[in-house]
């Protein structure tokens, strides 16, 4: 049994009399199996917290069906939110309540006794913080108190609606090791985010949806693969001369403009294996430049939409995805 | 029981609202100011402690359905639209449980703020004149509870059937000048409308029950059994086609309906008035809400 199943699931609004009728999402079958770390990829607008939306039960579809752990989200929804973890996107704790207090109703609500020391260790959260109101809490606070409340109860399903937004990258460390945790003790994780790095970094899967349709379903090796296949790399060598890079399988080009050095790898693992090649065989770099692929790009694998070997190039490789959303990152389609 | 998980949270969350406690000092501020100007204006002593009771329940027509208002109006559309509804919902608690868990929290809240506002205010009558009655108190302190209660029902059904902060505020302020201003000039045009001319002195039965339908006069017909001497509507229309020497003594109910007072217009159905009033909108609110998207 999946732990999300989505039949023909559509959602519509009105353009009322003059307007024109939007399809946010449009027909998806959605298949999230047990226990898997599934990443839901796509743009802001893509139509990711809509689905959420409708998985819990938030809004109504227009046509189409959802199932939360083989049941319905519509029909036994009381069957179904006991057993699910949600950090909801746009949400709101209570504000005039301490954090703790935000806590304990979780856990009343859920039935459950928690360990809150522990709990509030593991997203990283002072004890003296959380005595505190929520309404003084800042963005990564709040946002740590709610992956807590979501893990309250040790659900079997976490839906995690942009996880890392307002999270320093300490906090998408502790994130990432939640998630992995998680996993290993057989929850079933739905991820959605706009960053490739978040998704890569945590999923066995990962669905793409673009334009209210899922574009892609794939593996996190074969999303590398398309990354890879538009993963640039850019060697400053201390001489002019023509190195012999090109006989690694995954380097599908190489360019040669004096001492500067443009490899293009089908895979991005391959640019380090390049660098080391090149220092092994006694080439002095000055400089090592790499763009990794953008969303868009990775889109464009799927879709067919574009050339892959010209990255239009997203911001510098290296970081890990450990970004803030706030600043321009890797992979993130504004 | 989650409906009763959400009423206790929403007791605790929304007891802090400075606003509500804001709008229950002015109330108690008040009531001792104007009891101060009745002792030094007012020259039969004796007569005060009831006076302060009627003085208290007179203003409470007006400051009950605002605090009510206060209250209740956005208990369901802040969640909303804040996003803590999300995290609510995410729990196991029905849309229904939200709209009626809230109805008893609110209910809860005002119970609070009207118990203390009124009491402190009949402490301040019993420190400065002499405690009224307590059978009169404990009567009076009911029927304000039960108009508090009625109109925060209300108040909770509108926050429940709209979507945004601003309608909540415009409808639920339009139904507080609606029955506080409108309400008793529209049952006459209904009346002039029905019978050719306007309510006399004496009128029609059905007038006075259309007239204790708004949740306003149906208090003031409840909190009437608990004071001496008339408890007047907090703006006089002068819309009824009665003479202008006529006296308060003549405008009680039973001189004005011809023979016996029917049921509807006894002190208890006025009560249960007060009650539908609490839980229908709520009811109507709960089923908007049920249908939309959050």
């Amino acid at each position: 049994m999946p732990a999300i199943r989505t039949d023909g699931l559509t959602k519509r609004y009105d353009g009322g009399l003059l307007g024109t009728d939007v399809t946010a999402v449009n027909d998806l079958d959605l298949v999230v199996r047990d226990g898997e770390v599934y990443g839901f990829l796509g743009p802001n607008g893509a139509g990711k917290s809509t689905t959420i939306d409708m998985l819990l039960d938030y809004g109504r579809p227009t046509s189409g069906t959802a199932e939360l752990l083989g049941h319905d989200v519509q029909t036994e929804s009381e069957r179904i939110s006991d057993r699910v973890g949600v950090l909801p996107e746009g949400y709101s704790l209570y504000d005039r309540l301490s954090g703790r207090r935000n806590l304990e109703l979780a856990a009343e609500w859920q039935g459950v006794d928690v360990d809150y020391t522990t709990l509030l260790e593991r997203v990283g959260l002072a004890t003296d913080a959380a005595a505190r109101p929520v309404g003084d809490y800042s963005k990564g606070m709040t946002q740590r108190l709610a992956l807590a409340m979501a893990l309250v109860g040790d659900p079997d399903l976490l839906i995690l609606d942009e996880p890392s937004s307002g999270l320093d990258p300490n906090g998408i460390r502790r994130l990432r090791e939640i998630v992995r945790a998680e996993a290993e003790r057989g929850t079933t994780v739905f991820f959605s985010s706009h960053v490739l790095g978040q998704v890569e970094a945590v999923c066995d899967r990962v669905g793409i949806l673009d334009g209210g349709e899922l574009v892609a379903v794939d593996t996190v090796d074969g999303l590398r693969e398309a990354a890879g296949a538009s993963s640039v790399l850019e060697l400053t060598l201390k001489e002019p001369q023509q190195p012999a890079v090109a006989d690694d399988p995954a380097v599908s080009d190489v360019e040669v403009r004096g001492n500067q050095l443009r490899v293009t790898c089908t895979d991005s693992r391959a640019k380090a294996r390049v660098v080391a090649d090149l220092v092994d065989r006694g080439h002095e770099l000055i400089d090592v430049d790499s763009e990794s692929a953008s969303l868009s790009d990775i889109f464009a694998v799927y879709t067919g939409e574009a050339d892959v070997d010209a990255p239009t190039g997203g911001g510098k490789d290296g970081n890990d995805g450990a970004t803030d959303d706030n600043e321009p990152a890797e992979g993130v389609i504004a | 029981m989650t409906l009763t998980q959400v009423a206790q949270k929403d007791f605790e969350d929304a007891v802090r609202s400075r606003m509500v406690w804001g709008v229950i000092s002015v109330f108690v501020a008040f009531i001792g100011f104007v009891l101060l100007v009745a002792i030094g204006t007012s020259d039969s002593a004796d007569a005060s402690a009831d006076l302060a009771l009627g003085m208290i329940a007179l203003f409470s027509q007006l400051f009950v359905p605002m605090v009510a208002v206060i209250v209740g109006y956005m208990s369901i559309v802040g969640e909303r639209r804040s996003g803590s509804l999300r995290v609510l919902l995410s729990y196991p608690h029905s849309r229904r449980d939200v709209v009626f868990g809230k109805l008893v929290g609110r209910a809860g809240v005002i119970t609070l703020a009207l118990g203390v506002g009124s009491g402190l205010s009949m402490l301040i009558a019993g420190l400065v004149i002499e405690l009224p009655e307590i059978g009169s108190v404990i009567g009076v302190l009911t029927s304000i509870t039960l108009f508090g209660v009625g109109f925060t029902g209300l108040a909770v059904g509108i926050s429940a059937g709209v979507r945004t902060r601003a309608k909540a505020m415009a409808v639920a302020i339009g139904a507080l000048l609606g029955f506080l201003l409108v309400w008793d000039a529209a049952a006459a045009g209904v009346y002039l409308v029905a019978t050719g001319s306007l309510p006399g002195l004496e009128a029609e039965a059905w007038y006075f029950l259309l007239k204790r339908l708004s949740p306003v006069n149906a208090y003031r017909a409840v909190a009437q059994g608990f004071v001496d001497g008339r408890l007047q509507s907090f703006f006089q229309l002068g819309i009824e086609d009665v003479p202008a020497d006529t006296t308060q003594d003549q405008l009680a109910l039973s001189n004005r309906v011809d023979g016996e007072l029917p049921f509807y217009l006894s002190n208890w159905f006025a009560a249960l008035t007060l009650t539908v009033w609490a839980v229908v909108p709520s009811v109507v609110g709960y089923v908007r809400f049920e249908r939309s998207d959050l």
